[in-house]
């Protein structure tokens, strides 16, 4: 076919206008919005943790959360960013910083349990609620950043479904602590963050086959 | 017809509300732009205009995506980027699987798979051997190799089982060998 001829057909589909896309902070308060009632739902049915007065006042647990929540939120505003042509590739390293806050908050967590309680403090106990734990809270996130992410432009489908896994999970950590309770340093580490690592690396691994273009070669 | 930044960002504007004749003197425009930094980085055996018109079709699909409020190039020439390594990918893939060679060799390095072809190419010496062949072999011969037919649309075909179908067509293969190496 000719450039002619498919600018021609182009020209001739383009009749109706498109809706354009909102801003990358636009979208990503309709999708916290969407999921926050779903989180609120998942955490209601399973029940508060009882002392989650006594862990509101702990600055530790707070700063996790903080670390976890800001993980969400800054991994879903780069996904979305990602998918939009021409906008800075600094953008995708958005969740760089709190990733690292989040690890090395549980880090020490896991220093100042060694110092208190020696080896105990850091042992590791089989713990396979978080893993569907995560899954079920994530769900939804998941599923709508997927929907937000497939009106974006395929450029970069690994890194974009990578960090849109990684936000849902995030954000389904932060949730899965108002109800389980299980604070050690290791354990989060290793289970928790373990599982947001291991679903954030399945999405990356499915991203070409969420993401790709839709439209048939030139013949 | 050069168009300048300006002029660009306003036709995807007035294209994205739906003119479609701002979208074809857009699209026009952008060709040159387009061709021009396919040019200058394609390697791969494709024809570069192929990947004009494969970044025409993925801005097209994701032309809800661009934002009046920044530049356009930037926007074209990230689309266009990523489409030429994709490409570029997808070529040197292709490239990993084959063998560059000066000459085709004329036939099959195996001594035994060098059937003189003008033999086999005998229509008439074949045919009289088909003949010569009983009918139920004959009858193997045409379904599984000349109408192509898997064994069991054979086997259905024919009423035979597959196992006597097996026979037949080892058994023909067999006498129509012999017949042609005569």
């Amino acid at each position: 076919m000719r450039t002619k001829d498919l600018i021609a057909i182009l020209a001739n589909d383009s009749r109706s206008p498109v809706h354009r896309l909102p801003s990358p902070s636009v979208r990503l308060i309709k999708w916290l919005a969407v999921s926050a009632p779903w989180i609120a739902l998942v955490v209601a049915v399973m029940h508060l943790r009882p002392d989650l007065g006594t862990k509101l006042a702990e600055p530790r647990w707070l700063l996790e959360q903080g670390a976890a929540l800001a993980t969400a939120v800054t991994a879903g505003m780069a996904a979305l960013c990602a998918g939009v042509p021409g906008r800075p590739r600094w953008e995708r390293w958005l969740a760089a910083g709190p990733v690292l806050v989040w690890l090395g908050t549980l880090g020490l967590g896991c220093v100042q349990d060694w110092i208190q309680s020696g080896p105990v403090g850091v042992s590791l106990q089989p713990d396979w609620e978080c893993l569907p734990g995560i899954v079920l809270v994530g769900l939804v996130p998941g599923v709508v950043m997927v929907a937000l992410l497939r009106r974006l432009a395929p450029l970069v489908p690994v890194v974009s479904v990578g960090l849109g896994g990684l936000s849902a999970a995030a954000l389904a950590d932060f949730a899965l602590r108002l109800f389980h309770t299980q604070d050690a340093g290791a354990m989060v580490l290793v289970w928790q963050v373990g599982t947001v690592a291991l679903l954030s690396a399945a999405s990356a691994a499915i991203g070409r086959h969420i993401l790709c273009w839709r439209h048939l070669r030139a013949g | 017809m050069r168009l300048d930044e300006a002029e660009m960002a306003a036709l995807m504007q007035a294209a994205q509300d739906g003119d479609a004749v701002a979208y074809a003197r857009l699209l026009d425009g952008i060709v040159p732009l387009i061709r021009q930094a396919v040019a200058c980085r394609w390697t791969g055996i494709e024809e570069p205009d192929d990947l004009v018109q494969d970044v025409l079709l993925s801005l097209h699909q994701v032309r809800r995506t661009y934002d009046p409020n920044r530049p356009f190039v930037p926007w074209l020439m990230a689309i266009a980027q990523h489409r030429l390594a994709d490409a570029q990918r997808r070529h040197a893939r292709r490239a990993k699987g084959e063998v560059a060679v000066e000459a085709l060799p004329e036939t099959f390095s195996d001594e035994d798979a060098k059937e003189p072809i003008d033999r086999l190419a005998d229509a008439e010496t074949l045919s009289r051997a088909m003949a010569d062949l009983p009918p139920r072999q004959r009858q193997a011969v045409e379904l599984l190799r000349l109408k192509e037919m898997s064994l069991k649309e054979a086997s259905e075909a024919s009423g035979m089982s597959i196992a006597a179908l097996k026979v037949s067509m080892h058994r023909a293969l067999k006498s129509l060998r012999a017949a042609l190496s005569k």
